[in-house]
């Protein structure tokens, strides 16, 4: 069984629409949205949900009448997440991470850690494959914890089921999340677009693949929109030794055809649609080699 | 005043609408919180002069001391540390630095020393915009940890115009929560109209107000503008969906100077706002 993770640091530089592709074009295989709070492949896949589980995440600490404001958590709290100790404690739930310093130097056993339910996750049929996906509650923490969730739910319903391939549509930036996404994957394949922002944030990404040693392929995304950017971006590739495995034409059609629900490749005529089924075969020469 | 840029969904143009409303207000300071991607200087080029390191205190466990460990390992609520017999393992990138481990270890056998997660950057764009961005380094999954350090930047006196990240969980929250007013940029497609919806709810949770921008105008369907309709939310500004505004983007030019007249629709939205908050 091999992983590719599908990112791009940039935002809407096209993940979605090339994992929710090469689902359709794949054989044998899951999928996995680990875009947690910002999911979108369940919009294009419409899945039946079999399976949910609630995510409980990391804990916070939660302040009780027993505290005489003694102002040691505060001094210790490494997040500043705790103010006014000495008068009227209050604790930003926000900041707060969970670490138990505050609980346990308490003097008085008034602060306590809780856990909380901060998701949901789902495992669910479509019409191509299985597909794990996750909703983060707005504005909750842990994003990467309930990746490492959804990834492990994935992997083992590809070993019981003796699937081949794990698709991962990963989640902008480099943080958390991402950082969860790659973890013990064999490929990661980077969408990039050739503007200025794109190139910043694609050299930051491939940095952090290269963290894990993981095979990585590249492909720009409306490479024909800037030529000399594009042409960067190759020299880059070709100096670090990275495989550029496609590029996509800019074709006006993607936009419409994403905002109906419907999949590239299912319009012949698209010059979009034959550089995608391109890349796909790319990257299947290399997983079946 | 605090104005923060957000959208659920990447890509939407939040750096474009932020550094607009930056270069329409003339006078400002212009905050990039999304430090795992920080693109805003690339269009507002400013010239930076003082650059600062970011750091967290990191554990590091004198095992020659022949110390017992175990404490540490029991007490790390990220699973940091592992105690096998007399090994001691430390998983550097699980760690938050929370300092419990010497609080509850043998005492003087574990150290801290400072590791670096990022820098923030201060500059001027000689438009009268202050510059600060905050950027993690590759590999650290410190991202709040720097827009803690944004924050204490913060010039109060000012009308502050915030770049947040994308997406609507804890990093998005931190850009966001001192916000007097939050401008949500999204599309018209489905993808851009969920992710919207879930943006929405965190600002109502951290009673925020906000209205929206729409950015490719005429590329999907209406569903967007139906809802805000509906709700009563302010739609500023819709901006054509134009290869020309991308290939001008993709060279790092603004919107305002690709097309005048957005200046003053820009200046409009600040208005509207200032209106709104007062």
């Amino acid at each position: 069984m091999k992983q590719i993770t599908i990112i791009s640091g940039k935002g809407g530089t096209g993940k979605t629409t090339i994992a929710s592709n090469f689902i359709k074009l794949a054989h044998d295989h899951i999928a996995v949205d680990t875009d947690v709070d910002a999911a979108n492949l369940h919009i294009l896949l419409e899945p039946s949900v079999i399976k949910k589980e609630d995510f409980i995440g990391g804990a916070v600490a939660v302040v009780n009448e027993d505290c005489i404001n003694c102002g040691k958590c505060e001094e210790l709290c490494r997040f500043d997440a705790i103010s006014d100790s000495t008068t009227d404690i209050k604790i930003d739930h926000l900041k707060c991470e969970g670490c138990g310093v505050c609980e346990y130097v308490c003097p008085v056993g008034a602060i306590e850690l809780k856990k909380e339910k901060q998701g949901e996750f789902y495992v669910s049929n479509t019409a191509y494959c299985k597909l794990v996906h996750a909703r983060l509650d707005a504005g909750a923490e842990n994003s990467g914890l309930l990746v490492t969730r959804v990834r492990n739910a994935a992997e083992d319903i590809a070993y019981a089921e003796n699937k081949k391939l794990v698709i991962i549509d990963g989640a902008p930036g480099i943080g958390c999340p991402v950082i969860a996404s790659l973890n013990g994957v064999d490929y990661a394949l980077i969408v990039t677009e050739p503007t200025l922002s794109g190139i910043c944030d694609f050299k930051k990404i491939y940095e952090v693949a290269g963290f894990f040693n993981i095979r990585t392929f590249v492909c720009i995304n409306k490479f024909d929109i800037n030529p000399e950017n594009t042409e960067e971006i190759l020299k880059f590739c070709a100096s670090n030794g990275i495989d550029v495995t496609g590029k996509i034409s800019y074709d006006e059609n993607i936009p419409r055809v994403l905002a109906q629900k419907k999949f590239i490749i299912d319009y012949p005529d698209s010059p979009a649609a034959k550089d995608i089924r391109n890349l796909y075969e790319e990257f299947e020469k290399t997983l079946y080699s | 005043m605090i104005i923060s840029v957000a959208s659920g969904k990447g890509g939407t143009g939040k750096t474009t609408v932020a550094t607009s409303l930056a270069l329409a207000a003339g006078y400002c300071q212009f905050i990039d919180y999304d430090v795992e991607a920080p693109n805003a200087d690339i269009f507002l080029k400013p010239e930076i002069k003082n650059v600062k390191k970011v750091t967290i205190k990191q554990p590091y466990f004198l095992t020659d001391t022949g110390k017992d460990f175990s404490k540490c390992a029991e007490f790390c609520k990220y699973n940091a540390l592992a105690v096998i017999g007399t090994e001691v393992v430390f998983y550097p990138e699980l760690c938050h630095g929370c300092g419990g481990c010497i609080l509850v270890g043998p005492e003087g056998a574990v150290r801290e020393k400072d590791v670096v997660v990022g820098d923030v950057s201060k500059g001027h764009t000689g438009k009268g915009i202050d510059f600060i961005k905050g950027n993690l380094i590759p590999g650290s999954m410190r991202t709040t940890t720097i827009q803690g350090a944004l924050e204490r930047m913060h010039d109060t006196e000012s009308l502050i115009i915030i770049d947040a990240p994308p997406g609507n969980s804890c990093s998005m929250v931190m850009s966001v929560k001192n916000s007097d007013y939050c401008i949500l940029v999204t599309e018209p497609t489905p993808y851009g109209f969920n992710d919207l919806l879930i943006s929405m709810e965190v600002l109502d949770s951290l009673k925020i107000l906000y209205g929206v921008v729409i950015n490719r105008d005429g590329i999907g369907d209406s569903s967007v503008e139906d809802y805000c309709r509906n709700k009563n939310i302010k739609i500023f500004i819709k901006i054509p969906n134009d290869i020309g505004i991308a290939r001008f983007y993709s060279k790092g030019g603004t919107l305002l100077d690709y097309d005048m007249s957005y200046k003053i629709k820009f200046q409009n939205m600040l208005k509207d706002i200032e209106k709104i908050v007062s």
